[in-house]
């Protein structure tokens, strides 16, 4: 753990998703006014003393805004990651064990989604199964199963022949003994990595899908949707898009640096 | 005569995150035109770290100190990026340990050859091809114009060696760094490599260093020999006089550590007790996809077939052959690792395949393997992988699991305090001790040793192979010694078995080894390792 925090990759994406999770947890009792208080004087201001980032074209507070929609846009990101690798590697691990048939037929059915480009195949679950929140949580969630499975089976695969796993096989140990305690922990880490690469796209995934109407509905203050609903304005008042543009860019930036300086400590020739 | 290669006061060190770690000390060496210089010494004292700095090719994180590096007078460490890339491969060539990943695998072998005579001699494509011929047919391969059209996996180990051999002297080069050449091939092939290299060097007046951890080998081809130990030379002198009269602690460890035939470490054979018999076993390998059974794929390869053998209870059967001639394969049957055909009697049990072996199976035939780095799970504590076995195949109090751990721990020589550690903190040889505990803690009645000594240092394999006779002795185990070592394996076994291309093709006792109605194969064994 010390070793982490000497990395410059590290320290900043700590820093980053510390200022995020603080918006995420304390976000109400912090946020200056109530997100939906219109302030008819005071629409489209750059930021002041009195709306520190500026307000949006109802003159609501962009800061409340923003710390009370964190919440709902980073834990979907987080979310649908963890929904998307729980499933992912459930398949994978299945696949990559199993092998023969079991594992060609899945592998080609997965193939055969991979090929569809997650925004695509999100928009097209949501179209199916309707707007809403949930359900693009979920459409993010399916979208990634497809690409966690493949990583988690190449993962079991390769370890799979390890000298290690022969050697629990060769002791007489059971499946659930060789799957749990020797693959699983070795396997986990490049999932791990993968995973929180990933929810940086499941955020911008979610945001476009707001931006698109698909998602969150008004009067909500998810990300996505604060940007959608003020681009008309933005020639008016650039803080409208680019407030939330930041903040999307930052919970971006924040998990695709840890994963990195993740991928690297956890490599042990690196930490070597 | 000025010398070649002049290496004075050199001293180099690696950045590492605890701090600045040396790897040479003040090394001076000099190589006269055609002299061969054997440089030889455990892993980890700095040989490679040595080639690389020779060749200016030195990870990010190296520190040179003081010295110089001279060829023919002139000093490496003072020419630009450019002129390194202009020197490489003419002035300096370099032969690898392993030549399958030596070569580019998706260049033609002739190309290859071709690549440094159109890059360094500014021939066209036609007279480089010329030359490369000539130059493959002077390695011996004895059809150079259809090895040139080939790729990498299309030939054996031993030819593609011969590949980099010619490539490292197709520009007629002023030195030539040999890595451990023959270490990646079987013996046979070994020591023809070594008549090459031997033939070369009397036609050429290029000057070598070769880097080996054998010294009885390097003694054999070089002229000089210097010893490295922890980055420092300490002893260097005319190769006869160093192997006959070392006069460090460290070469005579290295003499020491050549295992000698005529020095037996096992007892005298036991007495006939039959434990286990091979009847007509077979295993193949390879299954083809359900795709590929559609189309009809190829018949799978056979790893070993009709495979008849018998050990006695306590004894040591030891295995030889080159790779690929289905020694590990034997070892996987036997534990359930791979599917078979035929028949294996273990202890009076009857066995046709590999489904019905249970866990009593299991305890009874354990293996140890290659490896230590790979065959101890990473993420385990050492407690965990010795106690695997103690909660397994008997109930146990965590108590008498502790007990049990440290009693094991001491019997291979490690201190008790290693159970809290992970295997990355533990040399190759305390992991290989680890892995030999794992095996004996199930009280088995046969361990496998799946060339158990050859991913270790020289002078670590001795310690390993006297380990492994103790606790066999003691516990009265018999063992199957597979390896690739003869002279080991005279040392330690009771019986040898020689295995070539899936077959068993020689059973005798480990006395009758130079006997004259030996096999033919046995015999080429034999002349291989006598030429060394």
């Amino acid at each position: 753990m010390r070793d982490l925090f000497r990395q410059p990759t590290f320290i900043v994406g700590f820093v980053l998703l510390s200022l995020v999770a603080i918006a995420v947890i304390f976000g109400p009792w912090l946020a200056p006014y109530d997100p939906q208080a219109f302030h008819p004087r005071a629409r489209l201001q750059p930021p002041s003393a009195a709306f520190l980032l500026g307000t949006d074209q109802f003159g609501r507070d962009l800061l409340s805004r923003l710390l009370i929609g964190a919440r709902a846009t980073v834990l979907f990101g987080v979310g649908a990651t963890a929904l998307g690798v729980a499933a992912g590697g459930l398949i994978g691990l299945v696949a990559g064990v199993s092998a023969g048939a079991v594992d060609a037929v899945i592998m080609r059915i997965l193939d055969g989604l991979v090929a569809v480009p997650d925004l695509l195949f999100a928009l097209l679950i949501v179209t199916i199964l309707g707007n809403g929140m949930q359900n693009a949580l979920l459409a993010v969630a399916i979208a990634f199963t497809p690409g966690l499975a493949r990583i988690a089976r190449s993962t079991v695969l390769s370890l799979r022949g390890r000298d290690y796993v022969l050697a629990a096989r060769a002791r007489g140990e059971g499946p659930a003994w060789v799957i749990l305690c020797e693959v699983l922990p070795n396997a986990i880490g490049p999932v791990i990595i993968e995973a929180t690469i990933r929810v940086a796209f499941a955020v911008m995934i979610g945001a476009t899908l707001g931006f698109l109407g698909l998602g969150a509905q008004p009067p909500s203050t998810e990300w996505g949707l604060m940007i959608a609903s003020a681009r008309q304005f933005m020639a008016r008042n650039i803080w409208t898009v680019l407030v939330p543009s930041v903040a999307i860019a930052m919970v971006a930036l924040g998990f695709n640096l840890l994963g990195d300086a993740l991928r690297d400590h956890l490599d042990p020739r690196a930490r070597r | 005569m000025s010398p070649v290669l002049s290496v004075t006061g050199y001293t180099l060190s690696y950045r590492t995150r605890s701090g600045l770690r040396r790897a040479l000390s003040d090394i001076t060496l000099d190589i006269a035109p055609g002299e061969t210089l054997g440089l030889v010494g455990a892993s980890g004292s700095g040989k490679s770290s040595l080639a690389w700095s020779i060749l200016r090719m030195l990870p990010g994180n190296a520190q040179e100190g003081r010295g110089q590096i001279a060829l023919a007078g002139q000093d490496l460490r003072m020419l630009t990026r450019r002129q390194l890339a202009a020197l490489r491969g003419r002035r300096i060539g370099m032969v690898f340990q392993d030549p399958s990943t030596a070569l580019n695998p998706s260049m033609r072998l002739g190309d290859q050859v071709a690549e440094v005579l159109i890059r360094h001699q500014r021939l066209n494509n036609r007279d480089a091809a010329i030359q490369a011929e000539a130059w493959l047919a002077r390695t011996g391969l004895p059809h150079p114009r259809a090895i040139m059209d080939r790729y990498p996996h299309q030939v054996s180990g031993g030819e593609k060696q011969r590949v980099v051999i010619a490539t490292a002297f197709a520009c007629r080069p002023e030195l030539i760094i040999f890595d451990e050449p023959t270490t990646a091939l079987d013996v046979i092939t070994g020591a023809r490599i070594l008549d090459l290299f031997a033939e070369l060097r009397a036609e050429t007046p290029v000057a070598s260093l070769y880097i080996s951890h054998d010294l009885a080998l390097v003694g054999r081809i070089a002229d000089r020999v210097a010893v490295l130990e922890a980055g420092r030379i300490v002893e260097q002198g005319p190769a006869r006089d160093v192997l006959r009269a070392p006069r460090t602690a460290t070469t005579r460890r290295l003499l020491d550590a050549i295992p000698d035939p005529a020095h037996r470490l096992s007892g005298p054979p036991p007495p006939a007790a039959p434990l286990l018999a091979l009847n007509d076993v077979t295993v193949t390998y390879g299954r083809a996809s359900a795709f590929g059974q559609l189309l009809g794929a190829p018949a799978p390869v056979q790893g070993a077939r009709h495979l008849t053998l018998a050990l006695n209870q306590g004894e040591i059967l030891g295995i030889v052959g080159e790779s690929g001639s289905g020694k590990s394969t034997l070892a996987r049957a036997l534990t359930g690792i791979a599917p078979f055909t035929g028949q294996v009697v273990f202890a009076n049990r009857r066995m046709t395949g590999t489904d019905r072996m249970d866990r009593a199976w299991h305890r009874d035939i354990q293996i140890i393997f290659q490896n230590p780095d790979a065959s101890l799970n990473p993420r385990h504590r050492i407690r965990t992988i010795l106690g695997r076995p103690l909660r397994l195949y008997a109930p146990a109090s965590p108590a008498e699991i502790e007990a049990g751990i440290i009693a094991m721990l001491e019997e291979v020589g490690l201190p008790a305090a290693y159970a809290s550690r992970h295997p990355h903190e533990l040399s190759g040889g305390e992991k290989q001790r680890v892995a030999i505990a794992r095996a004996f803690a199930a009280a088995p009645k046969l361990v496998i040793c799946d060339e158990i000594t050859s991913a270790l240092d020289v002078v670590v394999q001795a310690d390993i192979a006297r380990l492994l006779i103790a606790l066999q002795a003691r516990h009265g185990t018999a063992c199957l010694f597979i390896t690739h070592d003869l002279n080991l394996v005279r040392q330690l076994a009771h019986r040898v078995a020689v295995m070539y291309r899936g077959d068993v093709v020689d059973v005798f006792d480990a006395t009758d080894f130079a006997t004259a109605d030996r096999h033919l194969y046995t015999q080429a064994l034999l002349s291989a390792v006598s030429r060394l």
